[in-house]
């Protein structure tokens, strides 16, 4: 429920880089665990975005599975193998698993925000 | 068509706001409360306010979507609070933080607490400056509240399990909420507390003076 805060800022973090143009695209990435829901967005989008350069604007969606990285040694282990599964149940396998190197200290690094990556916007005429 | 790279949160205005906040916040401990409604967080502030009383200087910000029914439990038990009413919202945002310090003096305070909208989910989204979250989920809720809300344990650095008299009435238990609350994150200091008789709430304050302990000699 905390969509429509979020899709604000993402408005206007969109129409601060459009540098006054027309936006056609806004490409979003949405962490497993980011507690953001798409189509929640897409609601609000079209309310929030009414009467502005981003009116009409498609969004698109690439959603980003959990990642882990190993305090010990640095390396990055990529969850998405387990992404059919819940949340809770990929966290516990992968704390419980550790790290490659024999390290245990995990901290989540990847899957967890809800980021803007790029938008198109019409060429200035 | 011409592509632009944001490469940016969509909340990066308020995280900016909030490290801005997070570099104010010198010498003052920050926490950052979150729980489902009724789980006991203004419990737990008055049990915290009233026990660290005399020895430590505490603050508060309320959160709550309406009434100031919790800023006037905080003033009873003589503390400077600042309600904020979010007039529906979900969560309290960085900004919110910001005029709310502007009423209320946290320059001599030693412990700044904000008691967030209760809500599992969206408040772990919203930095507000703080330097540790803490989560509080009573027995009542169920023994496996960690594993429905894996993203405010995975997020918090403290767990609070309230309600731990009512035990031996219910099916629910703090082990288990422990251990479910580990699998989500191993590094969770978790606190089996009674807000109501008072048990497990020493450990507790121990940790948060440790806490604001570590905070002061790390700034030197």
């Amino acid at each position: 429920m905390h969509e429509m805060p979020v899709t604000q800022a993402l408005l206007d973090l969109a129409l601060e880089h459009a540098g006054g143009r027309r936006i056609t695209d806004i490409y979003l990435q949405v962490g497993r665990m980011a507690a953001i829901v798409p189509d929640s967005v897409e609601v609000f989008f079209e309310y929030l975005s009414e009467g502005t350069l981003a009116e009409g604007a498609r969004l698109h969606f690439e959603m980003v599975p959990l990642e882990m990285t190993c305090l010990d040694c640095g390396s990055k282990q990529d969850l998405s193998a387990w992404a059919d599964q819940p949340p809770h149940t990929i966290l516990q396998n992968a704390f419980a698993r550790g790290c490659a190197c024999g390290g245990k200290n995990l901290r989540v690094t990847g899957g967890v925000s809800f980021g803007l990556v790029s938008i198109d916007v019409e060429p200035e005429s | 068509m011409v592509n632009i790279p944001v490469l940016k949160e969509v909340t990066e205005a308020n995280t900016i706001l909030a490290d801005y906040l997070r570099s104010r916040f010198t010498h003052v401990l920050v926490l950052n409360v979150i729980a489902s409604p009724g789980a006991g967080k203004t419990s737990l502030l008055e049990r915290t306010i009233t026990q660290l009383n005399g020895t430590l200087k505490i603050a508060v910000i309320e959160g709550d979507p309406t009434t100031s029914i919790d800023a006037e439990r905080i003033a009873a038990v003589g503390m400077p609070v600042v309600q904020i009413n979010t007039q529906g919202g979900c969560h309290l945002e960085a900004r919110q933080i910001q005029r709310a310090v502007e009423q209320l003096d946290v320059a001599d305070a030693d412990v700044l607490i904000i008691e967030n909208v209760g809500n599992l989910l969206c408040p772990t989204e919203w930095d507000l400056g703080e330097d540790i979250k803490v989560v509080v989920a009573s027995l009542p809720e169920g023994d496996d509240k960690p594993l429905k809300y894996p993203g405010a344990f995975l997020k918090a650095q403290a767990a609070v399990i309230n309600k731990i008299d009512l035990e031996p009435y219910i099916a629910a238990k703090a082990a288990t909420m422990r251990e479910n609350a580990l699998k989500i994150n191993p590094g969770l200091a978790i606190f089996e507390v009674s807000c109501t008789t008072g048990e497990g709430i020493d450990v507790w304050l121990d940790w948060v003076r440790q806490k604001l302990a570590e905070k002061r000699a790390a700034e030197g």
